[in-house]
């Protein structure tokens, strides 16, 4: 077995693609290997062409892609598709607020469970389980990177209104000009 | 900022955002080929209207400043794309913003907006808007407070309304002024001066939003909706019910 230990980009795809050919996958393994990854902007740096760009197909078992936050920008409150979803930090910060599924078919805001903050190198992970989440950059003078693993890949996901708790479904796009 | 700054006068892109800033340095509004403008995380409280200056402007970011309000003259930017004013201390936003028809992005959210002008609607460009954290009204609530007209209010409508040619009577100029200054009730289409009543509706906007847009009217009854052929008795308790259920929270 490989370390879960990874001191490039490369390194760590090349990790990833190891542990999830597995039948069994331990969430807690893949944090750990995502958090050893110290990022350095000359791995990623190319992939910071648009907003979301694709890494790696991870062999059909999951979508690895860089997103790429301005100042200030948030996304949607959103579900995960019965996926789970890793989030590392590689540059800048993200402020994840999760929110608790609405509640039957009442028409009231939605009610935030917990605040985290992820700084460069920390480890998020999520899935529908656990809520929804809405992730922003906060800060006003700096833009965030981050790398985004969702297994199994999922095209559409819910977008909901936090003064409704109301859902709309929207597709997941993004840019693969390097993909693998 | 150094007093020569004014002289880069072929600058297009300036980004002074994580600064101190308490005051917006005049000399900005002297770099009018600045195209680009990020000027977030400082300490503005005002933004000036010399701002009208920066005609090619395309991107402002003032998000995370401590503005309570923002000059009318942004809205004769028309070449913006993206305004951003998240993270601010805005109640209301000038209806002078709807006249930026190339907005594309318009970021309002961690503010204290309740209602936006109705007039929002007519950016047909915009994809992205972010409204969130606002204390933006939730349900339709009815205006309780309206005080009576004064006679002169009164007396005005009846003068405006009837098309009686006042400008041609020996009128002292601060009755003209009064006079002049009637705006059109959106409803009725008569008029009011001083005495008015704030009407908020929602409208879907982009087919993404549910948005609180205000406007004023000139009295309540042109506030409970079209004509005669609602039966009046149901709307009302329809209204009642609302109410109670806005005051209970």
């Amino acid at each position: 077995m490989g370390e879960d230990f990874a001191t490039d980009l490369d390194g760590l795809i090349q990790q990833l693609r190891r542990i999830f050919d597995e039948d069994q996958v331990d969430v807690d393994q893949v944090i750990k290997l995502l958090g050893s990854y110290k990022s350095n902007p000359e791995d990623w740096m190319k992939f910071t062409k648009y907003t979301r760009n694709l890494v790696d197909r991870g062999n059909g078992k999951y979508n690895l892609m860089m997103l790429c936050w301005g100042e200030g920008q948030g996304s949607g409150i959103h579900d995960h598709a019965n996926s789970h979803c890793f989030v590392k930090m590689l540059d800048g910060g993200l402020k994840e607020v999760m929110l608790e599924w609405p509640e039957g078919e009442i028409e009231q805001p939605m009610t935030v469970k917990d605040v985290n903050i992820y700084k460069k190198d920390q480890v998020a992970y999520i899935n529908d389980s656990m809520g929804l989440h809405r992730m922003e950059n906060e800060s006003h003078s700096k833009h965030a990177v981050s790398l985004h693993l969702y297994c199994p890949p999922f095209g559409e996901c819910y977008n909901f209104d936090e003064r409704t708790g109301h859902k709309r479904k929207c597709c997941v796009v993004f840019h693969s000009c390097h993909d693998k | 900022l150094p007093k020569e700054f004014d002289q880069l006068i072929n600058l297009e892109k300036l980004y002074l955002s994580g600064n101190q800033f308490k005051t917006f340095p005049s000399q900005i509004c002297h770099l009018t080929r600045l195209r680009t403008l990020y000027f977030g995380g400082n300490r503005l409280e005002t933004v000036p209207q010399s701002i009208i200056n920066l005609k090619r402007l395309e991107i402002l970011y003032l998000g995370g400043n401590q503005l309570t309000q923002v000059p009318a003259e942004l809205g004769a930017l028309d070449c913006l794309r993206a305004l951003m004013l998240c993270d601010n201390k805005l109640k209301i936003i000038p209806v002078a913003l709807s006249k930026l028809t190339k907005l594309r992005s318009l970021s309002l959210h961690n503010n204290q907006l309740t209602t936006l002008p109705v007039e929002i609607i007519h950016l047909v460009h915009l994809s992205d808007l972010s409204l969130r954290n606002n204390p933006l009204v939730f349900q339709f609530i009815q205006e309780l407070e309206y005080e009576v007209p004064t006679l002169k209010e009164l007396s005005g409508r009846i003068i405006r309304n009837s098309k009686i040619p006042y400008r041609q009577l020996p009128l002292p100029q601060c009755l003209v002024k009064f006079l002049d200054s009637a705006r059109r009730c959106p409803k009725c289409r008569g008029v009011y001066f001083d005495t008015r009543v704030k009407e908020v509706k929602f409208a879907d906007f982009c087919g993404k939003y549910r948005l609180p847009l205000l406007r004023y009217l000139c009295s309540p009854p042109c506030q409970s909706g079209n004509s005669s052929d609602y039966s009046s008795e149901e709307e009302e308790a329809a209204q009642r019910q609302k109410m109670q259920r806005v005051l209970l929270g």
